[in-house]
């Protein structure tokens, strides 16, 4: 009853945020000194041309009233049309979404995989060399800009060692399509080689979008067990004869993985956000590229679209962190 | 006309081998394996398909490749060819033009081309009001092209124009039936031609997504025929990132990428052994726009001392590193009615101080240079310490396209000086002379608000007669007066740099299309 509650409360809470979200990105996309109109028109277009184009798409109206207008096709499920490749928005963002989330999830889940172990063993080891060789391996994860590692990765694992593909999500076209993720997809399908192949595809990008993330996540979840070791409970444990290794993966992680679990829906905004980089550098055909171009263009309705769909997806996200976090905490129930 | 792949097979041993291939073990699909495929990395994204919403060189592979047009351009420099006509009569006052196109052109779905499908392109395009329509708008009315007979095509223009066979090179023929059948609330079929095709072209569209760019497989019927090793696929991918396009081709991912790489990394693509590169002077000169509009740039001293104070020498050969030929003018030095005597400025600081000192009121100038285009940021950087040391102070704004585009044709809010490239949509001078300098073509291409009653003259008589020679003529005077006025600062004449993977045999290379026109690529291998 209680994560019922509180999942309603959040999600009445989402279309205040939204609009926000909408009103700030609107004004700012507005605001700065750009021209979709003269752009699509091209260099060689009359004034008239571009007026038209301009009348076309609402553009010449005052701000307040393409705002109102905005909302009220909002509310109707209509994004718009693209300014630039004249289909509807909603068209082109769902034809990249898959490549995305294949790519977000992958990272996530390296990052988990990698982050929580390190930050166990690095509590456990606290100011000890192993401690501050992860620590530093951390802060250098975090330091490192997303668009420098990932020149790196391509220049050693790709041109060095040339085992991994430097971009592209698979050679050619991909498998035919249920899901849109190309590694379940292939599965399904029964295409091991294609499955191969989208694999050593995702290598790269996952792990550049992974290592920020797991730096991020090993420093919450040292900082989660530390925490919990110096906790009665621990000392009760361990007076009480239990098993280090009991002690350590049952009781002080599900302890510790609380806080860390926080950062997880935080991280996974951040995924999203770092996708524009990378799907950029490795040429991935996802919704960051897709943001990337529509910047680039001025294309107003496709950035609305894309800063209103990441907005909802992170409120989604952290929504079943919280419910998650609901389950995993009694005290919170 | 949007197709799939046959899906891949395999059965359980395979799928092992595959999962194998996780090891990062690579692998090969056999189900194409004898076809010869020719990958393109570009550097725009392909995300529509319209010919006729599209004008640009950067994506001018749809068009190419998947489009004919009455004409086109081939080899450099250019030449126009009658490619898809038969035969063609202008009447003597120079405003009807009659075309007789081949027989048996077909589109892709087997259809015949006929002079209905030209006069349903002539329209679509004065109806969209995008792409090619600026190269139309001022001669044809909309309703005014009339079909004779099934090959038969007659266009009566409002006004002699000269350039009408050059620019007809981008009156992309789509197959009307097939677009009427696809036209939606009076779209003239734009939203199903964004995402798919209705060409004649060498290559049919197999798939697209825009995500990623677009695979075509040859037309075995095409008019034109083939030559003897044909590029069977030709896929074109969307690559924004230089480095990734510069590393994808080194390891042979791609076949090439666009010519026009910055120095340094053309220079590490001629290091690696799996590349032969090309070098072929192009038809894009790239100079600084001075804006006339505001003073005191619309003193003739302060464009000279602008001029005199850019270095040339420094900026073409130290910092491009010779990828680029100095152009005296604004006319390529390739092209015809390009002056071979013209002589430009020189880097020459007294001169420049002594053309500042006839100024009044002199300002500080800010410099709008395109971010994301090193060459024109540096090129602003260059002029701004020419003119630091002869104590003018100059301000860099760096900001994206999309951000000065606008400003190009807007005199007050434009920057006194913009470094960017004019390149060939049409190999005729008046591609660089009456659109850039013509008054009559204020806020709609002449973004210099340059105006020379005798410049315009000429131009405009250039436009009427249809005699290369007396044109000539007449582009060389206007080339000159440009630089004796100091109209802009003419700095390259920019050289196409290609980059191939070893196995491309040979390319066909054009300044219209930067050799993105795949019939004429052969491999080996």
């Amino acid at each position: 009853m209680r994560i019922l509650v509180l999942a309603l409360r959040r999600i009445a809470w989402m279309p205040p945020t939204l609009l926000g979200l909408i009103a700030i990105v609107f004004t700012i996309s507005r605001i700065i000194p750009a021209d979709p109109a003269r752009v699509i028109a091209g260099e060689n277009a009359s004034p008239a041309q571009v007026e038209a184009l301009r009348q076309k798409f609402g553009l010449d109206l005052p701000l307040m009233q393409q705002f109102m207008r905005y909302l009220r096709d909002i509310v109707n499920g209509d994004l718009g049309i693209s300014l630039y490749s004249q289909r509807p928005v909603v068209e082109d963002l769902l034809g990249r979404l898959a490549a995305t989330f294949e790519l977000a999830i992958a990272a996530m889940c390296l990052a988990i995989m990698i982050g929580v172990p390190l930050g166990v063993v690095s509590a456990l080891h606290r100011n000890r060399w192993l401690d501050q060789v992860i620590r530093l391996a951390t802060m250098a994860g975090l330091a490192m800009a997303a668009f420098w590692l990932a020149i790196l990765l391509q220049l050693f694992f790709s041109m060095t060692l040339g085992v991994t593909p430097v971009q592209g999500r698979i050679d050619g076209w991909g498998p035919d399509q249920i899901t849109g993720f190309y590694t379940i997809d292939a599965l399904i399908n029964g295409d091991g080689e294609t499955f191969g192949k989208a694999l050593r595809y995702l290598i790269l990008p996952t792990a550049t979008l992974a290592i920020p993330a797991a730096a991020t996540i090993v420093r919450f979840t040292r900082a989660g067990v530390l925490n919990a070791l110096s906790s009665n409970f621990v000392f009760y444990q361990t007076a009480m004869g239990l098993p280090r290794r009991t002690i350590i993966w049952k009781y002080i992680l599900r302890s510790a993985f609380i806080g860390t679990l926080t950062q997880i829906g935080l991280v996974f905004g951040n995924l999203l956000a770092g996708a524009v980089v990378i799907e950029t550098v490795f040429s991935w055909p996802g919704l960051g590229l897709f943001a990337y171009n529509s910047i680039l263009q001025s294309d107003y309705n496709a950035i609305m679209a894309f800063t209103l769909f990441t907005g909802s997806v992170f409120i989604v996200v952290n929504l079943l962190i919280d419910i998650a976090q609901t389950l995993l905490d009694p005290r919170t129930r | 006309m949007t197709g799939k792949f046959p899906p891949l097979t395999i059965n359980r041993r395979a799928a092992l081998a595959g999962l194998s291939a996780t090891g990062l073990v690579g692998m090969h699909s056999p189900a194409f394996a004898a076809r010869q495929k020719f990958v393109t990395a570009n550097n725009n994204p392909y995300d529509l398909l319209d010919p006729h919403q599209l004008f640009d060189i950067g994506r001018i592979a749809v068009r190419l490749n998947m489009y004919d047009a009455l004409t086109r351009w081939v080899d450099n420099p250019p030449r126009l060819e009658n490619w898809l006509i038969e035969k063609v009569t202008i009447s003597p006052d120079g405003k009807v033009y009659t075309f007789v196109i081949k027989q048996n052109v077909k589109f892709h779905d087997g259809t015949v081309m006929t002079s209905a499908d030209v006069v349903y392109s002539m329209e679509r395009i004065l109806a969209l009001k995008k792409g090619a329509y600026g190269l139309f708008k001022d001669v044809i009315e909309p309703g005014t092209t009339k079909a004779l007979d099934p090959r038969t095509v007659q266009f009566t223009l409002t006004k002699p124009f000269a350039v009408f066979m050059a620019v007809l090179s981008e009156l992309w023929v789509v197959n009307s039936a097939l677009v009427k059948k696809n036209e939606k609330n009076g779209d003239w079929g734009a939203d199903w031609l964004s995402k798919s095709e209705a060409g004649s072209g060498g290559y049919a569209l197999r798939r697209y997504d825009p995500a990623i760019g677009f695979q075509t497989a040859r037309f075995e019927g095409h008019f034109a025929g083939w030559g003897k090793n044909p590029i069977d696929d030709a896929e074109f991918r969307g690559v924004l990132e230089t480095a990734t396009r510069v590393l994808g081709v080194m390891k042979g991912e791609f076949n090439t990428t666009d010519g026009y790489l910055p120095a340094e990394q053309m220079a590490r693509m001629k290091e690696n052994p799996n590349i032969k590169t090309w070098e072929a002077e192009s038809i894009r000169t790239f100079y600084f726009i001075i804006n006339h509009w505001k003073a005191p740039l619309n003193d003739v001293n302060m464009r000279k001392a602008l001029c005199y104070a850019f270095d040339y020498d420094g900026f073409n050969n130290k910092i491009l590193s010779g990828t680029v030929v100095r152009n005296n003018g604004i006319i390529p030095n390739p092209m015809w009615g390009a002056p071979k005597d013209l002589q430009g400025y020189t880097y020459d600081l007294d001169k420049a101080k002594y053309h500042l000192s006839q100024v009044k009121n002199v300002r500080p100038l800010q410099i709008g240079a395109m971010a994301g285009y090193p060459q024109s940021e540096q090129a602003a950087q260059m002029l701004q310490a020419g003119c630091a040391k002869i104590g003018l102070e100059v301000k860099i704004v760096s900001e994206p396209y999309t951000t000065i585009a606008p400003k190009l044709n807007d005199r007050e809010r434009a920057h006194d000086l913009i470094p960017l490239w004019r390149s060939a949509y049409f190999a005729d001078p008046h591609n660089w002379t009456g659109f850039l300098f013509n008054s009559s073509n204020f806020d709609a291409g002449n973004a210099s608000y340059y105006k020379n009653p005798r410049v315009d003259e000429l131009c405009n008589k250039a436009l009427i007669i249809t005699d290369q020679d007396q044109r000539r003529v007449m582009y060389e005077e206007v080339s000159r007066i440009l630089v004796e006025d100091a109209a802009g600062i003419f700095i390259n004449n920019t050289k196409f740099h290609g980059a191939f993977t070893k196995n491309v045999k040979s390319i066909r290379f054009c300044p219209i299309g930067d050799a993105q026109d795949v019939r004429w690529i052969e491999m080996q291998g």
